[in-house]
């Protein structure tokens, strides 16, 4: 005998409940704030109405804006070089050393769980700790370029326009390229051994097992990788406050830094909004293609 | 102990019933301050002072860094959570009184002993007053002179400092040595209220002013600016460094000149291992007039304040102790009734005087309700010229496009 309240402890409603719960924390947690954020974009904000919901309401004109701002367009390339450098860079040195730990010689599971050092330290840490690496005239970065006759003047990493904006990839890539380790390392550990003994006999060499073996069978973790680092580095805002602030001249601004800039510097909430919700779309962008790779992770 | 319970306690509801004022008096009200002050700063210990001089009065104290300032007072005055007392940088005083987030003061003052309008210097005053109306009272003033290496000054031959831009360039061309690490001039051009601060004063010498920005005086002062950096004079860090982060090279012998304010007294007095001097900024030639910038911070009561006797109360009670300001904390109190007896440090006494005769040109930053918009304008133009690659013309140009349309 069922009737429709024992569901809730044993068939339909009990699914419906275990989805229920964790999108109602979702929606009260994170879609109110988005939510606010859309509706924000669309308002006319002023220092003092922040507090109140009951705004004008201002159309696309904050859109209309933000995308006429002579400043928009070389901020949202700055953002796309920020993520494909950081990308490439986190992603290939991860792979290397994923692969490096992956020959399982002594001692290479502490040194590969020591790595993530760089991956627990807090953004602030790590950014004070490469602004001194990288400072101008007494950095330690430019004494070991000048001492191996690599420059023979000293590089000005944060003020030069030409360098400020590789200075974050720079740091941005140590800071994630043990994360994209570690994910890689157990992707690299779930393909079977025999794949690659049938390979070698089959005489395969090392370059042909990459390719036609470990690159296919890790396509969802790279996948899911990928989008994963996408949205950290979006996020991406300690580094940039400690190293750059955006500049100089913007020359290192990204879109995430510029929308906190808009907000809590020229007091500008709508503005900092839009631009908001602008990268909103590009994140759930990057979450559908998450969710599209780990996808059958869940049906196993 | 059953017995002695109720008699205790009837005993203690007795005498709350005889003295009910002693019992409400002793029912502490709370006040929060916030201020950028860390401590060795005034802020922390005064407040502390406060609330050990005043049974009835709690204090909470937080500080709260420079570049979080405003926008953490926003925050909290839009959720009423802001605190009763705030110092407030003073160009931004305007903003936040226009917007109706500031207690009024004006009457406050008039009935006050420790608080005189007449007794501060006009600069800091007018920066704390809106509208005819007088929302703060200020904590502290500073201005911006020229730090010099009296050491590499006669190591180079040159007697005396600079008086005018002219010489500031000879001289520092004269003392720059690349090879040992060492610059002219170490000054701050970053894109903040730093950058402004210190930029601003060169407008106004040669002329020119925030609401005519690219008039021929802002455009020389950006021009003297561009030279330094493009001639290697500064270090190129000067577009990305603080003031503080630039004056430490100076204390640190990498600069043989610094553009800073008196704040940095007794970290100089410190760290620097060389004669040093301070001289008024060089004006653009001989005769022409002088400026400085005017630094420091209001003391503002926001309006959401439960306690405003108390909080005033608090504000008396600092600026009672505006008369040792520059010997405990080494910053100057805005008043024009106070003498500041001599430290003792030789350098320091002499540097005091320079900065007071700096005083008297030193001019406020707007005020104006929108300042950090003019603000951004001006340290973008800054940041254009100095590391973008714009004309100064052009960089200005552009700045005073977008101050004309925020003042009309």
């Amino acid at each position: 005998m069922r009737n429709g309240l024992s569901t809730f402890w044993d068939g339909r409603g009990f699914d419906l409940l275990l989805v229920g719960i964790p999108l109602a924390f979702l929606i009260a947690i994170s879609g109110s704030a988005l939510v606010y954020n859309v509706v924000m974009s669309f308002q006319e904000v002023g220092m003092f109405t922040l507090g109140s919901f009951v705004r004008p309401f201002a159309g696309l004109k904050n859109y209309a804006e933000v995308l006429s701002d002579p400043q928009t367009w070389p901020i949202l390339g700055n953002t796309a070089i920020f993520v494909v450098g950081s990308l490439s860079g986190q992603f290939i040195v991860g792979f290397a050393l994923a692969l490096f730990f992956g020959l399982k010689f002594p001692g290479s599971t502490y040194l590969r769980g020591l790595f993530l050092v760089s991956w627990v330290m807090p953004g602030l840490v790590t950014g004070a700790l490469w602004s001194w690496l990288l400072a101008g005239d007494f950095g330690v970065v430019n004494f070991f370029l000048r001492s191996l006759g690599i420059i023979n003047e000293n590089i000005f990493w944060r003020s030069d326009p030409a360098f400020a904006l590789w200075s974050v990839v720079i740091a941005n890539i140590w800071f994630g390229t043990s994360f994209n380790m570690i994910l890689l390392s157990v992707g690299l550990a779930s393909i079977p051994e025999d794949l690659y003994e049938a390979a070698s006999l089959d005489g395969a060499n090392v370059f042909q097992r990459f390719f036609t073996i470990t690159l296919p069978m890790m396509r969802s973790t790279i996948g899911a990788l990928l989008s994963l680092g996408l949205i950290f580095t979006l996020q991406q805002f300690d580094l940039f406050a400690a190293l750059t602030d955006g500049g100089p001249n913007n020359a290192s601004n990204v879109a995430q830094y510029w929308a906190w800039q808009l907000s809590f510097r020229e007091y500008d909430f709508a503005r900092g909004a839009t631009v908001s919700v602008m990268m909103i779309i590009v994140v759930i962008a990057a979450a559908l293609f998450y969710v599209r790779s780990t996808r059958h992770e869940v049906r196993g | 102990m059953q017995r002695i319970l109720p008699i205790a306690s009837a005993a203690v509801m007795g005498l709350a019933l005889a003295l009910p004022s002693a019992a409400r008096a002793q029912d502490p009200v709370t006040i929060t301050i916030w201020t950028v002050d860390k401590t060795g700063q005034p802020t922390p210990d005064l407040a502390r002072e406060f609330d050990e001089s005043e049974p009835d009065i709690n204090v909470v104290y937080r500080e709260v860094p420079f570049a979080d300032l405003m926008s953490e007072a926003l925050r909290a005055f839009s959720i009423g959570k802001a605190p009763d007392i705030f110092a407030v940088d003073n160009p931004d005083t305007a903003m936040l009184a226009a917007n109706g987030a500031l207690l009024d003061l004006t009457d406050m003052i008039a009935k006050s002993d420790a608080i005189k309008v007449e007794n501060y210097f006009d600069g800091p005053m007018e920066s704390a007053t809106w509208d005819g109306h007088i929302y703060g009272v200020p904590k502290a003033t500073n201005t911006i002179a020229l730090y010099y290496n009296k050491d590499m000054f006669k190591e180079a031959g040159i007697k005396e400092p600079p008086r005018t831009w002219d010489e500031l360039i000879e001289d520092a061309r004269k003392l720059n040595k690349p090879d040992k690490g060492v610059y002219g001039v170490a000054f701050s051009a970053k894109a903040s209220e730093e950058g402004t601060f210190q930029f601003l004063p060169f407008v106004q010498m040669a002329g020119g002013s925030y609401d005519h920005i690219n008039s021929e005086g802002g455009v020389k002062a950006l021009t003297f600016f561009k030279t330094l950096l493009d001639e290697g004079l500064a270090s190129p860090d000067t577009v990305s460094r603080t003031q503080w982060a630039s004056t430490a090279t100076f204390n640190a012998g990498n600069a043989a000149m610094a553009i800073s304010g008196p704040w940095e007294l007794n970290r100089m007095a410190d760290e620097a291992d060389f004669d040093w001097g301070v001289a008024l900024l060089p004006v653009p030639e001989e005769g022409a007039q002088r400026s400085s910038a005017m630094g420091d911070y209001n003391w503002v009561i926001f309006k959401t304040t439960k306690h405003p006797e108390a909080a005033f109360k608090a504000l008396e009670f600092f600026a009672n102790q505006d008369k040792d300001l520059f010997q405990r904390f080494g910053q100057l109190p805005a008043r024009r009734d106070i003498d500041i007896p001599p430290t003792g440090n030789d350098k320091k006494d002499a540097a005091l005087q320079v900065f007071l005769e700096q005083m008297k040109y030193a001019k406020p930053r707007g005020p104006h309700p929108e300042w950090p918009k003019i603000s951004k304008a001006i340290q973008t133009a800054l940041q254009a010229a100095l590391a973008g690659g714009a004309t100064p013309q052009e960089a200005l140009d552009q700045a005073a496009k977008t101050i004309d349309g925020i003042i009309d």
